[in-house]
């Protein structure tokens, strides 16, 4: 008998017009490991709320072990043995992990709390799992994969028999995955059902035992991981051939568009987060940086576009200082941005389109009127980014929060593409997106490189760092650690550099 | 020895009395308004609170012929407000600013509209029947110099407020209740999906807000004088959030800031007594202090960072120049 067994689940969101959830169905097994994947906007968190009971679906029937149930709120989905650890984590930063896993059934008496039987009880929690925490240490100050963990032993506590982890890895640097799933695995072997929600299909041949297909709102499939493979699931998922990979005409690099000498930032706090860095980036060539998160990738990005100050070296754009010079000035030059967080820095959900499409350019007289802002010629703006870059259900002079990420994401590169940018600095860009969108994505950046523009790309992918690079950097600890050209590196030894090891010289 | 003369002129035992006084309103003021930031809530209706139950207590107090009976309806009336404003912000999602300044100009009219209809008084009202909270001597604490004149013959909300000051401190920290309202303020979906109750929170600490900045106003009203003049408060429940802010929202924090306020203002009292400085200088000197408050407050996160960047610079000069003199490897 499944353990989770959803019917014919419907869900039709009226405000933005779009049936999320169109007959699904999903039955899991027992102590499962289950993948859901699909597209950006197939609907898979949606199914995944309304299995946790934030969203009420319009007509469908859960069953539990066989048994039909109701689950109109969280309460009732934890009380039913059901946990959710969200994209976006729930805690509070302040608080201890102790205090966070039990925050809503502290043990009190008369009210009063104890830290020491909190901080007792937490650890018993971690050791029964095997999944060590500190339970005193401040939440706020642990790195995003201990957070994670954190959400995974809150669900746990609750006595969760069925875990639901959306995008667990999208945040994660590829050693925090690699944890991660061995956690999954030892959950699974518990007994616990896991559904998680990937967008990388080698995750999903790494830990699933079933995997499930979704898109634009439906089911596609079912099947069990080892009787399908990358190729397949691409296909299904995106209801095409998708390319795994970019093929690029040979590099021919112009002149220098970036070149940063001897910088100097520092990080939150003080500590040292780029340490007397130089390189350059050439127009027509696409430099990626590859490194583990938290090497300094932050730092360097805000440092040269403009968004923290430098406190040593020099940054110079089409040989012109920019050190120090404020952001709007750096665009106007020709530097265009693509965030790591499209949700905080990218974008403004709480307004339209329009806004957003013009953020970065409405200081050009083309979308002036005598000084006041030219709205038919923003407006055209906006429609062009929908058309070019088929940002699906958007729509000039409306809201873009509910578009999901991948929308999102597009939206974002149609503004900075939009203006023919001399340098695109590139952050992450295809993070928590489908392969579609993916690919998509790394066309668009190799078409800006082949019309001559600088890119330099951050990327925690090595895969997307190999797949889209003329030139590697590796950065370890706010240095350089090594550099190569495309065609030399392999994955092995960014690996190694990546982790602060040193390369062997074969006789040269 | 004429230095120490002028100031033990200044700085009288009446001094810090006063300061201790005048320090009662704004701490309760701003115990309301910490406790409604920590559940997240910013409640810049304090004054129009404080205002209103300065207004209730001296009412009451002369309806019913009591004048602790006055402080309890005035709690109450303060509980009413905080109910109102939690039922509307919740029920219609009204924006806090908006609602606390409106609020705040419809108390404000409103005593004025009640004493010239009820009672036709302009501007101030009092009437010989209504007697001022009495004097409470502690005892053993009386029978101490120094801290027995200083500590002990205050009124009932004088320790009130010290005593909320530490029970505030208790529920936040040391309560499943005070986690849970912390919990809203710093991430309300947090709250929201382990089944705390965030509305219940909210309309909790509304509540209680209003009844401490009443309780404040009360003070003014009956406490040490018997009247009631129009915008009695004079920017008390302002003065209040500043100390709030200045405490870090911490209960204990905000009585110190608070006694600070106070005392400054019985200072700026007394300079003017004893010295020759134009009055309206003096006056201004608790804006002052409450000015740079908040400009510290402001810019605590900054200077820190900006010190930290400051010793990272030196340090990696120091590195550079280091490796520059050791040759390449
Ligand atoms: N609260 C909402 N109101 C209106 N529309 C919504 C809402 N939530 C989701 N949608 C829409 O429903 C569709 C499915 O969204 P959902 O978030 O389930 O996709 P997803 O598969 O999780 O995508 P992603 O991989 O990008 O996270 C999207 O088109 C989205 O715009
Ligand atoms: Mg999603």
């Amino acid at each position: 008998m499944p353990a989770v067994e959803m019917q014919g689940i419907t869900k039709y969101f009226a405000s933005s017009q779009v049936l999320a959830n169109d007959a699904v169905d999903l039955s899991v097994g027992q102590g499962e490991v289950h993948a859901l994947v699909g597209e950006n906007g197939a609907g898979k968190t949606t199914l995944m709320n309304i299995l946790f009971g934030l969203t009420r679906p319009d007509r469908g029937t859960i069953r539990l072990n066989g048994t039909p149930v109701q689950i109109p709120h969280p309460n009732e989905a934890i009380r039913l043995g059901i946990g959710m650890v969200h994209q976006h984590f729930k805690l509070v930063p302040s608080f201890t992990v102790a205090q966070n896993i039990l925050l809503g059934i502290e043990p009190s008496r008369y009210g009063l709390l104890d830290q020491r039987d909190e901080n007792a009880a937490v650890k018993k929690l971690a050791d029964e799992f095997g999944l060590p925490v500190d339970p005193a240490a401040v939440v706020g100050e642990l790195s995003v994969g201990l957070q994670q963990r954190v959400e995974i032993l809150k669900a746990l506590q609750r006595e969760a028999r069925i875990l639901i982890l959306d995008e667990p890895t999208a945040v994660l640097t590829p050693q925090e995955a690699r944890e991660l799933f061995t956690v999954i695995r030892d959950l699974a072997k518990r007994g616990q059902t896991v559904i998680f929600i990937t967008h990388k299909l080698l995750e999903v041949i790494e830990v699933a035992d079933q995997v499930s297909v979704m898109r634009a709102g439906r089911m596609i499939g079912s099947k069990p991981v080892r009787e399908t493979n990358l190729k397949e699931m691409a296909r299904m998922m995106v209801g095409r051939e998708v390319l795994l990979t970019v093929d690029k005409k040979p590099v021919e690099p112009g002149e220098i568009v970036l070149e940063v000498e001897h910088l100097l930032v520092a990080g939150v706090g003080g500590h040292t987060a780029i340490s007397d860095l130089s390189f350059n980036v050439r127009a027509g060539e696409i430099v990626g940086i590859a490194g583990v998160s938290g090497n300094g990738q932050t730092e360097l990005v805000d440092a040269i576009t403009g968004l923290q100050p430098v406190d040593g070296g020099t940054i110079r754009l089409l040989r012109n200082e920019i050190t120090n010079q404020p952001v709007g000035d750096r665009r106007e030059q020709g530097m265009a941005h693509i965030p790591e967080d499209r949700l905080r820095t990218g974008l403004n959900l709480e307004t339209n389109l329009d806004e957003n499409v013009i953020v970065s350019r409405y200081r050009e007289p083309e979308f002036q009127h005598y000084g006041l802002q030219d709205r038919a010629h923003i407006q055209k703006l906006a429609e062009w980014v929908v058309t070019q870059f088929s940002v699906a259900s958007a729509r000039p002079g409306e809201d873009i929060a509910t578009l999901s990420g991948g929308n999102l994401q597009k939206v974002v590169l149609g503004r900075e593409l939009s203006g023919s940018p001399k340098l695109i600095i590139a952050n992450q860009p295809t993070r928590g997106l489908d392969v579609g969108s993916i690919e998509f994505v790394h066309r668009t950046l190799v078409d800006a490189r082949d019309r001559g523009a600088a890119v330099l790309l951050i990327s925690v992918e090595l895969d997307e760092i190999l797949a889209l690079s003329d030139r590697i950097l590796v950065l370890f600890r706010g240095r350089i650690a090594g550099e190569f050209q495309d065609e030399q590196a392999t994955k092995e030894q960014l690996g190694i550099l990546m982790a602060g090891g040193v390369i062997e010289e074969e006789a040269s | 020895m004429n230095e120490i003369q002028i100031s033990q002129d200044i700085i009288t035992l009446a001094v810090i009395r006063s300061g201790i006084r005048l320090a009662t309103p704004i701490i309760l003021g701003a115990l309301g308004f910490a406790i409604c930031s920590r559940a997240g809530v910013l409640n810049f209706a304090i004054e129009g609170m404080m205002l209103f139950g300065a207004f209730a207590a001296i009412v009451a107090a002369f309806l019913l012929g009591n004048t602790y009976l006055g402080v309890v309806v005035a709690i109450l009336a303060g509980g009413l407000i905080g109910a109102f404003f939690a039922a509307v912000y919740l029920k219609y999602r009204v924006d806090l600013v908006i609602l606390a300044l409106a609020l705040n100009l419809f108390i404000a009219e409103m005593t004025v509209f009640f004493l010239r209809v009820v009672f036709g008084a302009f501007g101030s009202w009092s009437d010989p029947s209504i007697q001022q909270l009495p004097e409470i001597n502690i005892p053993l604490l009386d029978q101490i110099p120094i801290l027995g004149p200083l500590l002990s013959g205050h009124n009932i909300i004088v320790y009130t407020s010290w005593f909320a000051s530490f029970a505030l401190y208790v529920v936040l920290f040391h309560t499943r209740f005070g986690r849970h309202i912390r919990a809203v303020g710093e991430n309300q979906s947090a709250a929201e999906t382990v089944g705390i109750d965030v509305a219940r929170v909210k309309i909790f600490v509304l509540i209680l807000s209003g009844c401490l900045a009443a309780l404040g106003g009360a003070f003014l009203s009956v406490g040490h004088l018997t009247l009631f003049t129009r915008d009695m408060t004079g920017g008390r429940g302002w003065l209040a959030v500043t100390a709030s802010l200045f405490g870090l929202n911490h209960p204990i924090g905000v009585l110190f800031t608070g006694l600070f306020f106070g005392f400054a203002d019985a200072f700026a009292v007394r300079l003017q007594t004893v010295t020759d400085i134009p009055p309206s200088l003096v006056q201004f000197l608790p804006n002052v202090a409450a000015l740079v408050a908040l400009v510290l407050v402001g810019a605590r996160g900054k200077l820190r960072e900006e010190l930290a960047r400051r010793r990272f610079r030196q340090r990696a000069q120091q590195e550079v120049a280091a490796t520059v003199v050791t040759p390449a490897e």
